[in-house]
């Protein structure tokens, strides 16, 4: 019923003058740089829990805390001088010549006075935790003492019991697993599908626009069937819209190889200048303790299975054609972009719940509502994407949303076209969504 | 003679407006064929549905006695009213783009559009984008783009709209050499004295109708010798007490007078000799413009 090699001639001409442009050499260069930021950046925040140690004056009205806090941590916690005032600590505090203060008032141990910790605002919410952490876990050794407790019941209390987290995949193996990792990764390809659909799709639609404007559409239709046409754009720009992934893809690919090693050498820079500021602050004399060795397996994570590169084009290819035709649709309907939002809005609104469902799916990708969002057409390209990232999803359903996106996207794809081979022929006043469902029923 | 383009019977509506009311007309081999009438008459819809861009709701349209399709768009070079090109396209690009749609092959295509390109000496064009030519070097490319797959019809919505006195003449050159090698053109225009001076046949149209169907010559005889063609030196006042008549042209020595019901040559003759000094005296066909301008008005009446 078509003419393919026509239709071929248009993909070939939609892909050539789109990767031959300038701007799609900067965004496919530029993005691989945001992606290598974002990776120093995760590797940065792991790292800087072991950055220079803070140091916190304890002022110990009780006299029964500072010995045992000094015991967990030499170094953070220093005794106050014999003639400083608060005044003078607060002033060094805020020349940030200490990281803070921690006040045990006389009652606290006997009333549960709260006990309170001044700082100049660095370090955040880690350090307060582990402050307060340290100040619980004394606190509970000293009433331990107090009440003659045995040495076996102490034991009990300051066991901390290991769980590893290890997913089991597909061929039975359990690997290492980090659940943060893996949905700030979802939350990510969401992203990527996302900005996908709606940048593709806007340059497909441009360019529709563009074609109407500039009258060639009408050379172009005597050549070739409407349909041929847009299948023809619709195709040429997803295999752009491929390309730029493929190349991301290949980059990051070979990035992540790349980390372990690379941040294992500034690990080692690092540490160098951890011992030596440690043995400049060590005036206390206590013998001062090596941070542990970093794990770095955790940058196994970062790599993809490429069943799942597999699925992700499968879901964009699908997805992309079936909203671009939409936007193909609109842009064959009106005259300028301008005139494209009233339309846009309608479309608009699932792909934004997709996205913003994406956020909720990659804390809890087995609900009842993650689990429909992923099949449903609308939202699937993007939330099932997701979901399969950050959980195990069963072959029938995977399979169930890509029987569902395929069957929608022909509906889609038959609907739009009526739209679009009447849209490119009419020129001046925007339609109506009333004509627009005339044209819909024209045969 | 054999018929290359059949309209049957044609309609075609958009919503409730009517564009095309049951219209036929025949162009035969090797023909130019005009099509005539104001703007909006339906000229534009009825040259998509012969290049098969557009579907007639009732009647046919046969190519080369096959109804319209896929192949038949391959023997129509069309241009249309409103050009366009791709901006951004190279011009060899663009030309090998177009012809590769009309189902040329890459080495034949390349041939034409080198053959079209030294014939307008463009050739030094190739590589430069639409948007770099002047108005008139991109109406060059657009007609090559029109003609490049050497098709049996050529279909030209208003060619002579917007072209300079050089490339308009150019063109009408290029319509007669091409009608002497059998190549049949169809063309619409509100331009009378180009259909004079090149249409065999013509077809007027009037808000959907094709009042006026036929050869040039026998449409102008069927409209008999009732104009007067007149020269004077004087006070051209005397127009207005000639009864019986219509002037479709009058300036300060000149007048083309459309004789009506009761008046004759020798009437007017007489008036005028009384008040001016007569240069030139000729009964002549009406001109087309007058056919054209009798007609829709006539049409415009019975509607």
């Amino acid at each position: 019923m078509v003419n393919y090699s026509k239709i071929w001639l248009i993909i070939k001409r939609e892909y050539k003058t789109r990767v031959q442009t300038k701007s799609f050499l900067l965004s496919t260069l530029l993005t691989p740089l945001l992606i290598l930021g974002f990776m120093g950046f995760i590797i940065f925040m792991t790292l800087s829990d072991n950055e220079a140690p803070k140091q916190v004056v304890v002022i110990d009205e009780t006299g029964r805390m500072f010995k045992p806090l000094t015991q967990l941590d030499a170094t953070r916690y220093q005794p106050i001088s014999a003639n400083q005032t608060i005044d003078q600590i607060r002033e060094l505090v805020m020349e940030d010549e200490l990281d803070g203060y921690v006040l045990f008032e006389r009652t606290f141990l006997s009333e549960g006075t709260p006990a309170s910790f001044i700082h100049n605002g660095s370090g955040g919410i880690t350090f307060f935790e582990s402050l307060q952490s340290d100040v619980r876990d004394v606190t509970r050794q000293i009433r331990l003492k107090d009440n003659d407790v045995s040495e076996a019941v102490i034991a009990i209390f300051e066991e901390r019991p290991a769980v590893e987290n290890r997913r089991l995949n597909e061929e039975g193996v359990d690997e290492q697993s980090n659940a943060f990792l893996s949905s700030i990764g979802g939350i990510l390809i969401g992203v990527f599908i996302f900005i996908g659909l709606f940048g593709y799709g806007a340059v497909l639609m441009r360019s529709v626009i563009e074609e109407k404007t500039s009258r060639i559409v009408e050379i172009i239709t005597s050549s070739v069937k409407p349909i041929e046409l847009m299948l023809g754009k619709l195709l040429g720009v997803c295999l752009v819209a491929l390309t730029q992934f493929s190349l991301w893809i290949a980059t990051y690919a070979g990035v992540s190889i790349l980390a372990a090693p690379v941040a294992q050498f500034f690990i080692n820079q690092r540490m160098g200048d951890v011992q030596n500021t440690l043995i400049a602050n060590d005036s206390s004399g206590t013998a001062a303790t090596a941070p542990a060795d970093i794990d770095l397996s955790f940058l196994e994570q970062f790599s993809i299975d490429p069943v799942f590169i597999l699925y992700f084009f499968v879901f964009f290819v699908l997805g992309f054609l079936m909203y671009s035709s939409i936007f193909a649709a609109i842009g064959a309907a009106v005259d300028s972009e301008q005139d494209s939002q009233q339309f846009m809005t309608p479309v608009m609104l699932p792909i934004l719940l997709g996205y913003m469902l994406n956020f909720r799916i990659a804390e809890a990708p087995d609900s009842t509502f993650a689990i429909v969002a992923s099949l449903f057409p609308l939202t699937s390209p993007i939330n099932m994407v997701t979901r399969m990232l950050v959980s195990y999803v069963s072959f029938w359903e995977v399979a169930l949303s890509i029987v569902l996106l395929i069957l929608s996207l022909i509906g889609m794809l038959l609907l739009a076209a009526r739209i679009y081979r009447t849209g490119i022929l009419m020129y001046g006043k925007k339609p109506t969504f009333k004509e627009l469902f005339k044209w819909l029923k024209q045969a | 003679m054999s018929l290359i383009i059949d309209v049957n019977n044609v309609s075609k509506h958009f919503g409730k407006a009517t564009a095309v009311n049951k219209v036929s007309f025949e162009v035969e081999k090797g023909q130019i064929f005009g099509l005539l009438g104001p703007n909006g008459a339906g000229k534009t819809t009825t040259i998509r549905m012969i290049n098969h861009i557009l579907n007639p709701d009732t009647g046919s349209i046969s190519i080369l006695g096959e109804p319209v399709n896929p192949q038949s768009q391959e023997q129509i070079g069309y241009l249309p009213e409103e050009r366009g090109l791709y901006k951004k396209m190279k011009v060899f690009d663009q030309l090998m783009y177009l012809a590769q749609l009309k189902g040329l092959s890459y080495t034949d295509a390349k041939r034409a559009i080198d053959f079209w390109l030294d014939r307008f000496e463009a050739n030094t064009w190739k590589k430069k984008e639409i948007s770099e030519l002047s108005k008139g070097m991109s109406q060059k490319i657009q007609f090559i783009a029109t003609v490049a797959h050497d098709p049996e019809i050529y279909i030209f919505d208003e060619p002579f709209s917007g072209l300079d006195p050089i490339n308009s003449e150019m063109l009408k050159q290029v319509i007669l050499e091409e009608k002497k090698r059998g190549k049949t053109i169809l063309f619409s225009t509100h331009r009378m004295e180009q259909v004079e001076q090149m249409c065999d046949n013509i077809c007027l149209f009037n808000q959907g109708n094709a009042v006026l169907e036929g050869s040039l010559q026998s449409i102008k005889q069927s409209f008999g010798n009732n104009t007067v063609l007149l020269d004077f030196i004087g006070d051209s006042a005397f127009l207005n007490e000639l009864e019986g008549v219509r002037i479709n042209n009058r300036s300060t020595n000149f007048a083309e007078i459309r004789l009506l019901e009761n008046s004759t040559p020798q009437a007017i003759l007489e008036i005028a000799m009384k008040h001016a000094e007569i240069q030139r005296f000729e009964v002549v066909q009406p001109s087309l413009q007058d056919i054209f301008i009798s007609t829709v008005n006539d049409t415009k009446i019975a509607t």
